[in-house]
């Protein structure tokens, strides 16, 4: 186990040092970035000024073998739009990102395991019709577009909700001020109600058609007529039986799923303004703010390997079959 | 067990959706009226990057600095510069050095008196190297003015030496922030971009960093301040959300409607729009780099006659009143109406004009009814509305001008357009003021100058920068400007169109008019 995780961290450093590569020389695809920092009637010489002053005058290679330095040091840098240490501005934007992804999966898994077990056993049935379609409508619906739905409808129409913005609820836990996070969170949950709503859709059709299959799969074993010749009760059978082997596939997904939520809610972040990462790293690219991008792809991809790492070790735990080597 | 278990989660459930609903609606309805009066919401695109006096570069920035920091002297709604936290200014014979006299009593946020030395700490600081500032303090002001270094005469008089005489001097000063010297010289660059200590009417009372920004009354404020007693900036991305947050009358004032919303606002019983047209000027520029002289198409833009030509090609009315939704008039010159004293007309749609102009050029149509091709590079949703890139396209397409274009992200656009390499047309917008032309005009103060994005060199237009140096006559200030302005006119780099009218939400309950410099003021 030790040899396993030692040789899955070393890959993870190998895959993030290439993931800063493509990030940093990708960011200068677009010409001198220099110019984003500058007032629009700054001089010629200003502006060869602001390059020095930014760095941005040094070669490419020196420019990042200086980030690298720093990286190792632990500083990568200062952001160029908020002058102040890059990795804090992603650290102090991340408790809002976790909080919305954390909610959106807890209605995705909630919702979509009764739903698939449901849909499978009743497979063929009206229900499992009426499952499977309203699955293949989340997965069809832009998020964009039932986000703006929900705030047209439920926030201004019927005004149950309010449209944007949002309370802090990990921010405190995370500064250890537990008494703050539980005052919050009646504040908090109506916040997060429609962007989580909006974000979870598309995960729980995902996750619902997951387990119908995967439950299918296991439904048709032999063991599973064994289990019902003997007289167990049909809700003993799915649960205890097929539902513990069906759900291999799907914490595998789950993990994954985690990882797709929490850096793909760039969207919603910018319709419900909700101050997270997915937003901050929007910005950052569109100003080139590159040590700013650099903190955040770095954190998501520590975030992304992490859960690999968690997915396989829980994977082992599930099925004493599997053995890490 | 089980029916127990059931009951329970449900109950919990139950209670969970009571205290949400709830809450939001007790924190609707039960605000009272006096604290919603005293209140101004007011909803941006886009955040502060930083607090820092020193350091502010974009209009969501500058528009939370200004209810932080005084200026030595404002610039009025219309135009006029009024004396701010200074009373009064005095030039020196040669030009040189410019006194500017406190008013006395002034107070920073922390209860210590403003004073001259203040003042001069405010350009000092901006222009110290070590501190690697790149705002539009130290990036534009300070060389537009020709900073030299200040002087403390007294408590209250400090006085500004600059290189030479600078008739726009006072007005780029309206834009250096006046900060406070004491508790500025103990913070780091870095604090000091989130610790601001205001010398103006408000104080930082929370920033929740791409969410609000709250400021409450500074108390040590001694002139005359906005009635509210906290400003809320909110920063909401997404217009459609800005709206519904609008008319739902969770917030005062949104900035950049988009025209689609413009009606939807509008037949809401809480608010309405209010349109101004601003100082940007939005152009097609024309660049007469060498590098895009290598196509028919660039070598025909350099040509001053066919640059004239394509004037009468667009529909600037039109295309303002279907697309931005909202009445526009043409440009006649790059300066703001209200400082142009030329009575130079714009340019009428004339598409027949057009192409018998180009046909008289030396450029009849082709065979398939293209007399060259151009490209116009622009940044997706620049200025409004995409649409508005694309009827230009149209517009030329249909004199026998084709064109392609060409949209890009802003972080590709607009370094190539600093880098005076967008092109051969290119979409833009220009900032300008109400109260200078000499302001307006400097984006082509001379052929090398950074905003000089055509590379236009015509000869006449910048030899007029010499003759106004060597003239203080006002009149004959004005004729030397009439001319220059005459040759833009005729020969320019520029396809003129309009003022960029800003779109403004603003709810029923208060009374706030824009103003035409894109900056947000409170009283």
């Amino acid at each position: 186990m030790g040899i396993y995780m030692l040789r899955r961290l070393s890959q993870s450093l190998l895959v993030i040092f290439g993931v800063t590569v493509i990030t940093f020389f990708a960011m200068h695809l677009g010409g001198d970035p220099t110019y984003l920092y500058v007032s629009e009637r700054a001089s010629n010489e200003e502006i060869v000024a602001t390059r020095a002053k930014l760095g941005f005058d040094k070669p490419l290679s020196v420019q990042y073998a200086r980030f690298a330095t720093g990286l190792v040091h632990g500083d990568l840098g200062t952001s160029l739009t908020y002058r102040t240490p890059a990795l804090a501005v992603v650290l102090k934007r991340f408790p809002a990102t976790l909080e919305l992804t954390l909610f959106a999966l807890a209605i995705a898994v909630a919702l979509a395991i009764p739903l698939g077990v449901l849909a499978a056993i009743n497979r063929g049935k009206p229900l499992d019709g009426g499952i499977m379609l309203i699955a293949m409508f989340g997965q069809s619906m832009p998020s964009f577009w039932l986000g703006i739905m929900l705030i047209l409808s439920v926030g201004l129409g019927l005004r149950w909700l309010p449209i944007s913005g949002r309370v802090p609820l990990l921010d405190p836990l995370f500064d250890g001020d537990v008494e703050t996070t539980i005052q919050n969170l009646p504040l908090a949950l109506p916040y997060l109600i429609m962007p989580g709503i909006t974000i979870a859709l598309f995960s729980l059709a995902r996750t619902a058609r997951l387990v119908r299959s995967s439950m299918l799969e296991v439904l048709s074993q032999d063991y599973i007529r064994t289990a019902r010749s003997k007289g167990l009760s049909e809700f003993r059978v799915v649960m205890h039986h097929a539902f513990r082997n069906a759900q291999l596939p799907v914490v595998t997904m789950l993990g994954l799923e985690f990882g797709f939520l929490l850096s793909g809610v760039v969207v919603v972040e910018t319709i419900f303004s909700w101050p997270g990462v997915g937003r901050l790293v929007f910005n950052a690219i569109n100003h080139r703010d590159i040590p700013l991008v650099q903190a955040a792809v770095i954190m998501f991809s520590l975030v992304f390997v992490g859960l690999n790492l968690l997915v396989d070790l829980l994977y082992a735990q599930l099925d004493p079959r599997i053995r890490l080597r | 067990m089980k029916v127990g278990l059931g009951i329970l989660i449900l109950l919990v459930i139950a209670w969970i959706t009571a205290s949400v609903l709830g809450k939001h609606t007790r924190t609707n309805s039960s605000t009272p009226t006096s604290l919603q009066a005293k209140t101004l919401t007011i909803a941006q695109n886009a955040d502060a990057d930083t607090l820092d006096p020193a350091d502010e570069n974009n209009i969501s920035t500058l528009n939370v600095a200004r209810s932080l920091w005084g200026t030595l002297y404002a610039v009025s709604p219309t135009g006029e510069l009024q004396p701010y936290l200074a009373e009064s200014y005095n030039y020196a014979d040669d030009g040189k050095s410019i006194s500017f006299k406190l008013r006395p009593g002034l107070k920073c946020e922390d209860g210590e008196p403003l004073t001259a030395r203040d003042a001069a700490y405010s350009f000092e600081r901006a222009a110290d190297p070590k501190l690697k500032f790149t705002g539009n303090a130290t990036g534009f002001v300070l060389p537009a003015l020709g900073y030299e270094g200040t002087r403390v005469d007294d408590p209250l008089t400090f006085t500004l030496l600059i290189k030479k005489y600078n008739p726009i001097a006072i007005g780029l000063i309206s834009e250096m922030l006046i900060e406070c010297q004491a508790p500025y010289e103990k913070m780091t660059k870095e604090q000091a971009a989130t610790h601001p200590v205001a010398s103006g009417p408000y104080k930082l009372a929370q920033w929740t960093h791409d969410d609000r920004i709250v400021l409450e009354r500074n108390p040590n404020y001694t002139l005359p301040a906005p009635p509210y007693d906290r400003i809320v900036w909110r920063v909401i991305p997404e217009s459609s959300t800005r709206s519904a947050e609008l008319i739902a009358g969770d917030v005062d004032i949104i900035t950049n409607v988009a025209p689609d919303q413009i009606d939807v606002i509008n037949s809401s019983d809480t608010a309405k729009i209010e349109t101004i047209a601003s100082t940007r000027r939005i152009y097609v520029g024309f660049n007469q780099s060498p590098r895009f002289s290598v196509t028919p198409g660039g070598r025909a833009i350099q040509n001053p006659a066919v640059r004239l030509a394509m004037q009468y090609a667009v529909d600037v009315p039109t295309m303002c009143e279907a697309l931005l939704r909202t009445p526009c008039t043409r440009a006649a010159t790059m300066v703001n109406p209200i400082n142009d004293h030329t009575g130079i007309a714009a340019f009428p749609y004339d598409p027949d004009r057009a192409e018998r102009m180009l046909d008289a050029a030396g450029y009849p149509r082709g065979k398939d009814g293209v007399r060259f091709e151009l490209t116009m590079q622009t940044q997706w949703n620049m200025y409004g509305d995409t649409d508005v890139m694309l009827a230009i396209g149209q517009y030329l397409t249909d004199i026998g001008v084709k064109t392609n274009v060409q949209m890009m992200d802003a972080s590709v656009y607009r370094p190539l357009v600093r880098q005076r390499n967008a092109g051969p047309l290119y979409f833009q917008g220009t900032g300008g003021s109400t109260w200078s032309a000499l302001y307006d005009m400097s984006d082509l103060a001379s052929v090398d100058s950074g905003t000089n994005y055509t590379n236009w060199s015509d000869p006449e237009f910048f030899a007029g920068w010499k003759q106004l140096e060597n003239t203080r006559d006002p009149a004959a200030q004005q004729g030397i400007l009439n001319h220059m302005l005459q040759v833009f006119h005729d020969r320019g780099p520029w396809l003129m169109l309009f003022f960029q009218p800003d779109i403004y939400g603003v709810s029923n309950k208060i009374h706030w008019e824009p103003r035409p410099d894109e900056i947000i003021t409170l009283n």
